[in-house]
């Protein structure tokens, strides 16, 4: 199973990747909007973690723009702001606040890909 | 006959005394025959000596003569009479008091053989007399008058019982009496009542009725005291169309500006007599008074005997002038109370009429007056709140709030004003108070006025929320991105280094991840309660958020022909977030919109249906296929084509289940769609 995981922060990135990777997925990442979108299309992923912030573009931008692409592609918004009461985060599968304990972003991702 | 033998100087001087004393002094035998006639007698009656002397006493009138030889008798008897009062008869025949002395006259033998009468004129003295019980008998009917008046207050009841006073024949005996009153502004004198028989005969027919029913002066005014009041007799009528100009020469005008009663003997003699008034009341002769109070005319009593001719004399207009002034104070004061109750009135009307809600309280907190917006505020009846303790009504406590400004005002007796938010009327209340002091500069009570700024408030309170949420959100994801991230990488990794260390190594980063984790826990406590104040649910009547949400549609609706209808009949209060439930229903008003596209119709309803409010919304659109339906709800499902980012029925959904709500639809293709928004009315979260 591949996972794209976008986030402009390096460390998390690698964290995320290093992670995600001893879990057993193939983890592609993307540093900003341009990157993410490239990714999309290239590696085609079974799973995207979204950052909101990022320095490109908005998070909720490349949402919509890849659920115009691939409507039942889970995503998971991974922000360090919550935004869980936003209207248009609501359009994602799923919706967490980054933390050091990976294990709630675990278990969506074995969830959303089960 | 006096003996004489003894001392004829004596008797001489005694003669010559008598003939020349003042008083008149007769001496007559026991048949009353005049013996002697002195020269104050001839002055008195008029009689002189020649003839009077030989004759019966020519000064008793006829039908005193009995009387008078039965006083003879007692002389005869040996009285003395002394100072007695009768009357005389001059020789002219008129009439005067007198004053009366009679003795015996004695012979040598003690006999009683005539008497001795000395006479005096008291005529003036009995006059002065009369006079002063006539005037004694005015002054206690003016009194009698002016004290049942000063119990009237009402203009009207007060002006027809003077005129009553004015014509009754216990009272000031005229026959008609007109009040006119002085109109400042328009500088005439203008009738305001008359009270006077209309004829002749209306005369003769209320005379014999009144000495028939022997009613006083004291029942007629306390039947006008009672009664019924009418204005509609002729003089009434006459008197309420007469408007005489002070600018004008005439005996009314100058009654006012000499402030002088006048008496009209003859109105053709009097080239000042106002004729036109004259030939309305028709009337010969009649008399003015002024009525003048605090050095000011306020009005004139015009008075006539019309029907017994009887002319007006000196005494007359004299009584009248007393008991025109004795009444002038009177009318003022009636005056001035009648304008004090129409201010009041006044005063009255606008304190209901205020929208704050006013009242008034003791020092005691009892209410003890309060406007219709209270009442109406409080949805209780003014008798529910008057007499009852402020705080009981307003905060439904037992004893006052200490923030309250009233409490202050009573307890510092100063003025305060400030804001309180009240649960228990759902509102927050600028209030402000402000003590009573009587004139002695006790404090008696407040007088407050509260303003409903409840939705002031919630404006500004949105407002500021608003602001504080761009300022803190800015600053909240700022920090979250700043912080939020290393924290993650510092605690994701020490985890990492944990899993593949060993001893205390393995320790330190354990020591690591866990006090990132706290961090992370704090951060987020920080920024949930940054979010805490972005989402509140308020009590919102669902029937006019619809008002509202419909209101903004409203230009759209027009532009594309649709009809909207609304049967709102939830009137429910609703714990929602009321932002989040306008964009809901706006979401499922605009597809409904976008289905019909022109000329169409939208149905709102709103009731109540088992626990739940309901909002049905339906039109007459294009509807949905059942192969759609099962999809419209999903993310970026649209069918209308590029522009639309297919979110909006998915957030509708989403927002009312987080009201722990549901949506229903029901749609038939080219018929339209019925969308069904249940919200729990008893939702507290």
């Amino acid at each position: 199973m591949k996972i794209l995981v976008v986030d402009d922060d390096l460390h998390i990135q690698r964290l995320y990747k290093e992670e995600l990777t001893e879990e057993g997925y193939e983890i592609v990442v993307a540093a900003n909007g341009a990157e993410a979108m490239e990714m999309f299309e290239k590696e085609n992923p079974d799973l995207v973690t979204l950052d909101i912030r990022l320095p490109d573009v908005d998070g909720i931008h490349l949402l919509r723009q890849m659920k115009e692409k691939k409507p039942k592609l889970p995503i998971i918004m991974s922000t360090a702001y919550d935004y869980r009461d936003d209207f248009s985060v609501w359009a994602s599968e799923a919706y967490i606040v980054k933390s050091s304990d990976l294990a709630e972003l675990k278990s969506m991702i074995k969830k959303l890909l089960s | 006959m006096v003996d004489n033998r003894q001392a004829p100087e004596v008797k001489e001087n005694l003669e010559g005394i008598i003939e020349n004393f003042p008083d008149a002094i007769v001496t007559f035998d026991l048949d009353g025959i005049v013996t002697s006639w002195n020269k104050g007698a001839e002055k008195m009656y008029g009689f002189t000596k020649e003839e009077a002397v030989g004759r019966f006493l020519p000064f008793v009138p006829g039908f005193l003569v009995v009387a008078e030889k039965e006083k003879i008798d007692r002389i005869k008897d040996g009285d003395i009479l002394k100072d007695y009062e009768t009357v005389r008869q001059k020789k002219d025949g008129t009439i005067l008091d007198a004053s009366l002395t009679l003795s015996p006259i004695k012979d040598a033998e003690g006999k009683t053989v005539g008497a001795i009468c000395i006479s005096r004129d008291i005529s003036e003295k009995k006059r002065i007399e009369k006079e002063l019980v006539k005037r004694n008998q005015e002054l206690s009917r003016l009194f009698f008058i002016s004290s049942a008046m000063r119990g009237t207050i009402e203009l009207d009841r007060l002006l027809r019982m003077i005129l009553t006073a004015v014509t009754m024949s216990d009272g000031l005996g005229f026959n008609r009496a007109i009040l006119f009153l002085v109109d400042d502004d328009k500088g005439c004198l203008k009738g305001a009542l008359g009270v006077g028989p209309a004829s002749s005969e209306e005369a003769f027919q209320i005379w014999s009725r009144l000495s028939l029913e022997k009613k006083t002066l004291s029942d007629i005014i306390r039947d006008i005291e009672t009664g019924p009041l009418r204005k509609e007799s002729f003089l009434d009528k006459l008197s309420l169309s007469i408007e005489i100009p002070l600018s004008e020469e005439t005996i009314l005008a100058k009654t006012v500006k000499e402030k002088r009663p006048f008496n009209v003997q003859n109105v053709n003699g009097e080239p000042l007599s106002d004729v036109i008034l004259s030939q309305q009341v028709g009337t010969q002769a009649y008399a003015v008074a002024p009525l003048v109070s605090r050095d000011k005319v306020i009005g004139v009593i015009w008075v006539d005997n019309q029907f017994n001719k009887r002319p007006i004399l000196e005494e007359d207009m004299r009584f009248l002038s007393a008991f025109s002034n004795q009444v002038a104070s009177v009318v003022e004061s009636a005056r001035l109370f009648e304008q004090i109750a129409l201010a009041e009135q006044e005063l009255e009307n606008i304190f209901e009429s205020i929208s704050d809600k006013v009242f008034f309280t003791t020092k005691d907190y009892v209410i003890r007056k309060i406007n219709k917006a209270v009442s109406e505020r409080l949805g209780k009846a003014p008798e529910e709140i008057i007499g009852k303790k402020c705080y009981e009504v307003f905060h439904n406590r037992k004893e006052p709030r200490r923030r309250c400004p009233h409490h202050k005002t009573i307890a510092a007796k100063k003025p305060f004003a400030g804001e309180l938010e009240e649960p228990y009327l759902g509102g927050t209340f600028l209030t402000s108070s402000s003590p009573i002091f009587d004139s002695t500069g006790e404090f008696i009570g407040t007088v407050n006025v509260m303003r409903d700024i409840t939705d002031i408030k919630t404006l500004q309170q949105q407002l500021v929320m608003k602001q504080r949420m761009a300022a803190l959100g800015e600053v909240a994801a700022r920090v979250a991105h700043d912080i939020r991230n290393p924290l993650v990488s510092i605690g994701g990794f020490a985890r990492r280094l944990e899993k593949s260390l060993e001893g205390d190594l393995k320790d330190y980063a354990a020591i690591i991840s866990g006090e990132v984790a706290g961090l992370e826990k704090i951060l987020g406590e920080i920024l949930a309660y940054v979010r805490g104040v972005s989402l509140e649910k308020h009590m919102v009547n669902i029937d006019s958020l619809i008002d509202e949400v419909t209101d903004v549609m409203k230009s759209e609706l027009d532009e594309k022909r649709i009809v909207l209808l609304k049967d709102l009949h939830a009137s429910s209060e609703v714990h929602v977030d009321p932002g989040n439930i306008r964009e809901a229903l706006l979401n499922i008003l605009s597809n409904a919109i976008h289905a019909i596209g022109n000329d169409g119709t939208i149905v709102v309803k709103t009731y109540l249906k088992k626990g739940y409010t309901v909002v049905e919304i339906k039109d007459t659109g294009c509807g949905i296929s059942d192969e759609v339906l099962p999809f419209i709800f999903d993310p970026f499902f649209t069918t209308k084509g590029s522009g639309n980012t297919g979110l909006g029925l998915t957030i509708t959904h989403k927002i009312i289940e987080k009201h722990d709500g549901r949506i229903e639809v029901e749609s038939k293709p080219h018929v339209g769609s019925t969308f069904k928004v249940f919200l729990p009315f008893k939702s507290e979260k």
